[in-house]
């Protein structure tokens, strides 16, 4: 019996490893240009953006199942933030500023039919502004007084400040079905997170149509949308996938038509791959060492200057950027309309460097390799992340760098919460960090002394800059206040608070039967819903 | 019996309580305010705000009696920093894939294992015996991670025989029940292989040991005398002098499973208590790092437990006092 059972069950197990193995074999199965898969870094663990987490993959996937008032254009290279109707057909200042009348599209529904009104809108911003909801981005209402309902579909803002930024501030967050949602006390939205799948209601171009908690995301054409035409895909597969080797790898492997969040070490294995195309596209952010001016070694505006030119950035971006980088001029980045464009880097000049840190008082007197000023050796810790691994790598790179001119920076890694308290409370020598540009260009938290114990890391104070930042503002339209900004970037190149390494390219592959895709600075699916297949 | 049980039981109680305050105490001194904004335009008082709604504002004592309290008394876990997600939740999700593969890992473990020591235990120190021998101490000696990423470039992106991560395909909730199970399959048996063969060396040389010694025992000669096969004498009775220590390697192997699990299911992907506790690690989701340890030291003291009272019943040379 023993003997005669193995032939079965050998055929057994080679007939059902040939069913495992061959369903997971790759498919020659025709394409279904109905719909799409795209890989991405997300975690969606609630609809309700007001305590969804504050990520640029959040966003990016919540645009496209809600709608706010007015869409910001993703490219700032030619002037500040240039605004399109979204739920919002038009609006109107007063002539004193201080009221915004807007006037919402009537052929707006929600996915289960009820009209989006002006009450949604009202119930918006008392939700966006309630304590127990604790919106991160509540900032944005400090001057909003009132939402005043006129008609089911004319909303009318009343503050108490003309600010500049007041159609960026109004259009942050999604306007939420308050015919759906306020059933649910506010005090208890933060408790309960998954009340709002079982009670979704969406008015965007996409309704969510099945989810797997931490893996997938399922978004099918939302009919009622009032866009007629759009989207054009009938069905977006969002496949959670947490870093840049596993999103290649489903790439080449098949299993994804688009990933975005490509890592620049990982560009290589993609370019020049039949059947996809590499897009490189620019966003907000920039990397920067920040140099603490309350120790001793970077009191002085000279050394932070010599320290710049003794750092190789063209190195840096070209060893661990792969040319998918560029050197860094002004945290006003260069894709920003705002942005000096005479401003030069500093060059990578050891030399100079080193005449300057003598010019400095920096001097080896002991002749141990390593200058010294007041009898203070020129050595302290320059701290990033842990999980930064392009930071980390650039920090050695820096070590190296100061290392020949006399100076020992000696890298460490500290865990992101420890290191961000670290440097609001200026207990640490120099950083590197990153921050994404904020497209208002309200520079008082990193730059103006006010900001010192919170992100003006460096705390770096000087009463021009913090006239500057003040004086842009107050401007009501920020294109006259461009010369402020040119003026601040020149203050602080010459002061180097911090400075500026590199600005990243996003990269983004696409599977190249793909159109229409227009990624951007604000969103990886930015026009997502005009996609389609060739 | 029922006195040892009981004894392990409590046991096994205090060992897990133990856990619980020293993860606790760890986490809680670790320097760093995970819920300080990271938007230079939040305010600080945005912080303040989560602070009073996670309880965080309480002195430490109170803090911490009220979470052992909750955990204890109805398995609350509290709220995820990260998504606002009840922990419970999020770890019930995520445990039954995680168990999913650690149990396939054990049965690749185990079946490779096994298979390779009755191999090199049917004829020792022939070149099969030596082949087995260098290769299980290869698969030991090569890190998981690296034996992952190779197994997916290599037979998931090169040969395309198996996706290169994830535990389901795209879409899959629109399969019937007999394909989601082939879907699932198709996604489990590389992460599963890369888990076990990790291990599986281990057992392979034990088993192959067990094998040679049993044939000089009074049993293996009584069972060639009475004419038995080479195989079943090999099968069945060297394999069953051999069970209760492959069992005890079981519970073993048990804690290094879990932390392979954390590295494999990083590489494939796959939505396991490992993404999760890794995620919530980088993400500073202190009431998920917490509860994704403790649900681990549970697991790993369940099965300790497990193969110590299996290891008492088969063993008659072990009593239970």
């Amino acid at each position: 019996m023993y003997d005669d059972s193995v032939p079965l069950l050998r055929r057994l197990a080679v007939a059902g490893l040939t069913a495992v193995v061959g369903w997971g074999c790759s498919s020659g199965a025709p394409r279904d240009t109905t719909r799409l898969t795209v890989g991405l870094r997300f975690d969606y663990p609630t609809p309700n953006e007001l305590i969804g987490p504050p990520t640029l993959a959040y966003a990016a996937i919540n645009d496209q199942m809600f709608l706010s008032l007015m869409q910001e254009r993703g490219d700032f290279r030619e002037g500040p933030p240039v605004w399109a109707p979204g739920l919002a057909e038009d609006w109107e200042f007063s002539e004193d500023r201080l009221k915004l009348t807007v006037r919402l599209r009537s052929d707006a529904r929600w996915s289960d039919g009820e009209p989006v009104t002006a009450e949604d809108v009202r119930f918006t911003w008392l939700a966006q502004t309630d304590d127990d909801v604790a919106w991160g981005s509540s900032y944005v209402h400090e001057a909003t007084l009132d939402v005043e309902v006129l008609d089911p579909h004319t909303v009318r803002f009343h503050f108490d400040a003309a600010l500049p930024t007041v159609l960026a501030d109004m259009s942050t967050g999604a306007i939420l079905p308050r015919h759906a949602w306020e059933a649910q006390p506010f005090a208890e939205w933060r408790g309960d997170p998954d009340w709002f799948f079982d009670h979704l209601v969406t008015g965007g171009p996409f309704r969510l149509e099945n989810r797997t908690p931490g893996s997938e995301l399922v978004l099918g054409r939302n009919p009622g949308h009032f866009e007629t035409d759009l989207p054009r895909l009938e069905r977006v597969i969002l496949r959670a996938t947490p870093d840049s080797t596993a999103l290649t790898n489903r790439l080449l492997a098949g299993e994804l038509d688009v990933a975005t969040g490509i890592a620049a070490a990982d560009a290589n294995r993609i370019d020049g791959q039949s059947g996809f195309r590499l897009l490189a596209y620019s966003n907000r952010q920039y990397t920067f060492v920040v140099w603490n001016t309350t120790r001793p070694w970077f009191e002085d505006a000279a050394t932070r200057r010599a320290l710049a030119l003794a750092i190789d950035r063209q190195a840096i971006v070209d060893t661990i950027w792969h040319g998918y980088a560029k050197v860094g001029r002004s945290p006003v980045i260069s894709g920003v309309w705002a942005h000096d464009p005479d401003l030069e880097p500093w060059p990578h000049d050891p030399d100079a460097a080193r005449a300057a840190l003598h010019e400095a008082g920096w001097m080896d007197a002991d002749g141990d390799g390593i200058l010294e000023r007041g009898g203070r050796p020129f050595r302290f810790e320059l701290a990033t992340y842990t999980g930064a691994v392009s930071r980390w790598d650039a920090v050695q790179m820096i070590q190296a760098d100061l290392r020949a001119v006399g100076i020992d920076a000696q890298p460490r890694r500290v865990e992101p919460s420890a290191l961000t308290q670290r440097l609001q409370e200026q207990d640490f020598d120099a950083a590197a960090s990153a921050f994404a540009i904020d497209t208002s260009l309200d520079f008082r938290p990193l730059f103006h002394s006010e900001g010192i114990g919170g992100f003006n890391f460096a705390a770096y104070a000087n009463p021009e800059v913090d006239r500057l930042i003040e004086s842009f503002a107050t401007r009501a339209d920020p294109l006259d206040g461009r010369e402020d900004l040119h003026r601040l970037q020149r203050l602080l190149h010459d002061d180097q608070p911090m400075l500026v390494l590199w600005e990243p390219l996003s990269l983004a592959a696409f599977n190249d039967q793909l159109e229409s895709v227009a990624p951007n600075a604000l969103s990886p699916l930015a026009n997502l819903k005009e996609w389609t297949w060739r | 019996m029922i006195r040892l049980v009981l004894r392990r039981l409590a046991a096994a109680a205090v060992l897990f309580l133990i856990v619980l305050t020293l993860t606790f105490a760890a986490v809680a001194g670790a320097p760093g305010d995970p819920l300080a904004p990271t938007d230079p335009r939040i305010p600080a008082e945005h912080a303040e705000r989560l602070r009073a709604l996670y309880g965080l504002d309480q002195p430490l004592p109170a803090r911490y009696l009220r979470w052992l309290g909750a955990v204890l008394l109805s398995w609350d876990w509290g709220q995820s920093y990260q998504t606002g997600r009840p922990v419970s939740g999020l770890l019930f999700e995520s445990l039954a894939p995680t168990l999913l593969l650690g149990g396939a890992a054990l049965f690749a473990q185990y079946l490779l294992g096994i298979g390779l020591g009755l191999i090199a235990g049917r004829r020792p120190n022939s070149w099969l015996d030596l082949g087995v021998r260098g290769a299980s101490l290869l698969v030991y000696a090569l890190p998981t991670f690296w034996v992952g990423l190779m197994a997916v470039l290599v037979v998931g992106v090169g040969l395309g025989l198996a996706p290169t991560g994830g535990m389901t395909s795209a879409a899959a909730y629109e399969l019937g029940p007999l394909p989601a199970t082939l879907d699932v399959l198709a996604h489990l048996w590389l992460p599963a292989l890369v888990l076990g063969l990790s291990m599986a060396g281990d057992i392979a040389r034990y088993t192959r040991n067990s094998l040679i010694e049993f044939q000089t025992t009074d049993a293996g000669r009584a069972a060639r005398a009475r004419g038995l096969s080479e195989n079943r004498i090999l099968l069945v009775h060297g394999l069953a002098h051999a069970a209760p220590r492959l069992l005890q390697m079981a519970a073993v192997s048990a804690p290094l499973l879990l932390s392979g699990a954390i590295v494999a299911e990083a590489v494939f992907v796959w939505p396991g208590l490992g993404s999760t506790m890794l995620q919530a690690i980088q993400a500073g989701d202190v009431p998920v790092v917490l509860a994704a340890t403790a649900y681990g030291a549970a697991l790993v003291i369940a099965a300790s437990l497990a193969a110590d009272l299996l290891l008492v019943r088969l063993d008659p040379r072990i009593k239970a006092e």
